[in-house]
């Protein structure tokens, strides 16, 4: 049944047209609310309907069917599908956060009036287009739906395109990501113009990849995670995130969970097996990726705008998932196991399970009281009874307490990148980066909740709960952010079931019970240090922000006052952007202009005028006195002559 | 017989007489008469070859005689377009000076 996985896309594609192009009383509730559920729930059933079979043992890598479309000599290029064990958890991945999302929208998005529609189509989109991305088999296919994925981000972050402050943001997130669009597609071209090919089955065959030199393959590498870092907004691309804030909350849900970001992530999961061929594009990964996390958490610290937080929040986990893709790239090549790649994929899905919670609890604040501020908060506890403890959850989860989800797959990660320090002792540093944004991640969602429900209202405002379309997907999220972690321990063992997807990368395969993993997990000390340093930060947090009586203008004297402003500006890498901006690109927008004003426009104009004035001057010659006329034929005819009978045989011609 | 040269620089005499007058006399009148010399010139070359060729060759052709008879004839007949031309260029103009009749341009 594997090769009906295309129709997953189909079907969110088709409530897309629906959507788009029927008469909008036929659209009847929500202006296509109902066509946008349907789509996507066949979608989450097909889903749930492959992972089952991948799950049994079959899988579809390079052989499925195939539609060609481009054929050039004898290069053809395709449309496939491939479903592996990987594939088959982003599916599934995609298809829940974005259900629960649309039906959610149905609460959350009424008061937009005829917006509604254009919303439901870009979203119907947007999904089709993420699992598009999925089940590519080959980098082309990946990158047309990549692409087709930062389109749609584009048009829904700039929903509320009359608002200026939302119409920038929207071109912001094109834009920086583009910039790493154009890396990943460098990265495509020089795989192919040594491969030949750009078929994964190809690709992923080790032989065919020895055929790419070692610097190329390394740089062809850097490139493709290039595209990761635009897309999954790694540093130092990561400021559009923040300012994709501007869109509906439910669109960050889903940028942010599900679609998008996701894909960056995805793709460098996706192309492990040529990132092992070059240990140094590994390193870069895992730095990039420590970095982004330690960096993108500081400034959650002192963000205001509880969208905002949630948006480093995000930044800083990614950064954890590259991390452990980075650390666990070492691991398949120097201990000949899977344990990063598969802490990456948990954190992955976790991730998306209590982010998109934390999001949809967030739109749910804002939907009651109407601003983003924190400081304008306060007490909504207990009018939104289900929203504050949903929100809870998805709190504790990313925080890391167990038995939450994200306590399985944030230790998993840090455990990966310390035994990556075995071989390489950068990533002892790189673990104590992790192991301190675990604190601040921590410290962060709590100061967050705590300003947002408890304590009193320090604004005028009647909050109340959001109508059951809104809570129940709340509901039904935070049950899976609960036990999405215990993925570690079904059956066979989450690590067993994602190492299937790079089973050739690894010599044997390892097979752990669950109470051996619960044995190592809880016989290791390092797993105490984090879960010291979560406590720690919650309690931070609760001193700071619950308990009254706290004296933070501490914090706004000398060194930590200045460290507050540089965190307040987050780190002055969105002004670095702007000034570069301003002057780099400017004044080289400048010189273009000025080039293309006056040395292109210049020939051209240059060559009229030339034809102009050359007419001019010709024209006088055409007197009408036809005795000239005769006189310059004769001229002619001498000359004629004398070329024929002197010029013509002194040459030799 | 009289040498071949001197038919041949007698004709292009000729032709350039005809030519120099066509150049520059501003009676069209005198310009058609000049364009008659040219022609006339041309015949005599026509007649010329024809008489070698009798000589050279032995055995007469006479097609040079007749293209000369048959230009004749067609001089004939441009003269007397030419000069209805004139006649209506003069009734257009009151006059027949060809420098003056220049508005076929820019």
């Amino acid at each position: 049944m594997l090769e009906y996985a295309w129709l997953i896309p189909v079907f969110p594609f088709a409530a897309f047209i629906l959507i788009a192009i029927l008469p909008k009383r036929t659209l009847s509730w929500e202006d296509g609310a109902g066509y946008a559920i349907g789509g996507a729930a066949a979608a989450l059933i097909l889903s749930v309907l492959v992972i089952w079979e991948v799950m049994s043992g079959s899988t579809m890598v390079g052989d499925g069917p195939k539609f060609e479309w481009l054929i050039i000599g004898d290069i053809s290029f395709t449309f496939g599908i491939w479903i592996d064990q990987l594939t088959a958890v982003m599916l599934v991945v995609v298809s829940v956060v974005g259900t629960l999302v649309v039906i959610y929208s149905g609460g959350y998005m009424h008061g937009e009036g005829e917006n509604r529609r254009r919303y439901y189509a870009e979203i119907m989109l947007f999904i089709s287009v993420m699992y598009g991305l999925v089940i590519s088999d080959n980098y082309l296919q990946m990158f047309i739906f990549w692409e087709l994925v930062g389109l749609c981000s584009y048009l829904l972050i700039g929903f509320w395109y009359e608002k200026p402050s939302a119409a920038s943001a929207a071109k912001r997130a094109f834009i920086v990501t583009r910039v790493g669009d154009i890396m990943l597609m460098a990265g495509i071209i020089i795989l192919f113009k040594y491969v030949g090919s750009l078929d994964f089955v190809t690709l992923f065959d080790q032989d065919n990849a020895a055929a790419v030199p070692t610097d190329m393959m390394v740089l062809a590498t850097v490139l493709i995670f290039g595209g990761a870092i635009g897309k999954s907004a790694q540093f130092p691309l990561h400021e559009w995130l923040p300012d994709a804030m501007e869109g509906p909350t439910t669109v960050s849900a889903l940028i942010h969970a599900a679609t998008m970001v996701k894909a960056g992530v995805y793709l460098t999961a996706r192309s492990y097996p040529l990132l092992i061929q070059a240990p140094e594009s590994l390193l870069f990964v895992a730095v990039i990726g420590g970095v982004t996390a330690l960096l993108a958490a500081t400034v959650a610290l002192v963000a205001t705008d509880i969208k905002r937080v949630l948006a480093y929040s995000t930044i800083s986990q990614l950064g954890y998932m590259t991390l452990a893709l980075g650390a666990g790239g070492y691991l398949v090549l120097y201990a000949d196991t899977g344990g990063g790649y598969s802490a990456a994929i948990l954190h992955l899905m976790n991730h998306a399970f209590f982010k998109a919670l934390l999001f949809l609890c967030a739109g749910s604040v804002i939907h009651a009281v109407g601003t983003n501020n924190m400081r304008l908060m306060g007490g909504l506890g207990k009018k939104m009874r289900i929203t504050s403890m949903t929100m809870l959850v998805g709190a504790l989860a990313i925080a890391g307490i167990p038995p939450l989800s994200g306590f399985w797959s944030k230790d998993e990660v840090l455990a990966a990148v310390y035994h990556a320090g075995e071989f390489d002792g950068i990533f002892f540093l790189l673990w104590f980066m992790g192991i301190a944004t675990v604190f601040m991640t921590a410290f962060y969602m709590f100061r967050m909740w705590f300003m947002t429900f408890a304590g009193e209202p320090r604004s005028d405002y009647h909050a109340h709960e959001s109508p059951k379309l809104m809570t129940v997907p709340l509901v039904i999220l935070a049950a899976l952010a609960a036990v999405s972690g215990f993925a570690l321990f079904i059956s066979d063992g989450f690590k067993y079931f994602i190492e299937g997807s790079i089973g050739g990368l690894l010599h044997e395969v390892h097979h752990e019970s669950a109470t051996d993993m619960l044995g190592v997990i809880f016989g290791d000390p390092l797993t105490y240090v984090s879960l010291v340093l979560a406590t720690g930060g919650i309690l931070l947090a609760y001193k700071m922000y619950y308990l009254p009586g706290f004296d933070r203008s501490v914090f706004a004297r000398g060194i930590p006052g200045r460290l507050q402003v540089a965190l307040e500006n987050r780190w002055y890498i969105s002004k670095f952007y702007d000034d570069f901006a301003l002057r780099v690109v400017y004044s080289i927008s400048l010189v273009a202009d000025a080039f293309d004003r006056y040395v292109i426009d210049g020939i051209v104009n240059g060559f009229a005028y030339l034809g102009g004035r050359s007419g001019n001057v010709m024209r006088t010659m055409q007197t009408g006195n036809v005795q000239r006329y005769a006189g310059l034929i004769v001229i002619g005819l001498c000359l004629l002559l004398i070329f024929m009978l002197y010029i013509v045989p002194w040459g030799g011609w | 017989m009289i040498p071949i040269e001197y038919w041949l620089v007698f004709s292009s005499l000729l032709f350039c007489i005809g030519a120099y007058g066509v150049l520059t006399k501003r009676n069209a009148i005198v310009v058609l008469m000049c364009i008659e010399i040219m022609l006339n010139s041309a015949n005599i070359n026509l007649v010329m070859f024809s008489s070698y060729h009798t000589v050279l060759h032995g055995g007469a052709d006479p097609s040079g005689q007749a293209f000369a008879l048959f230009s004749i004839a067609i001089a004939a007949a441009e003269v007397a377009v030419g000069l209805a031309i004139l006649l209506s260029v003069y009734r257009q103009y009151r006059t027949i000076e060809v420098d003056k009749i220049n508005i076929l341009r820019w």
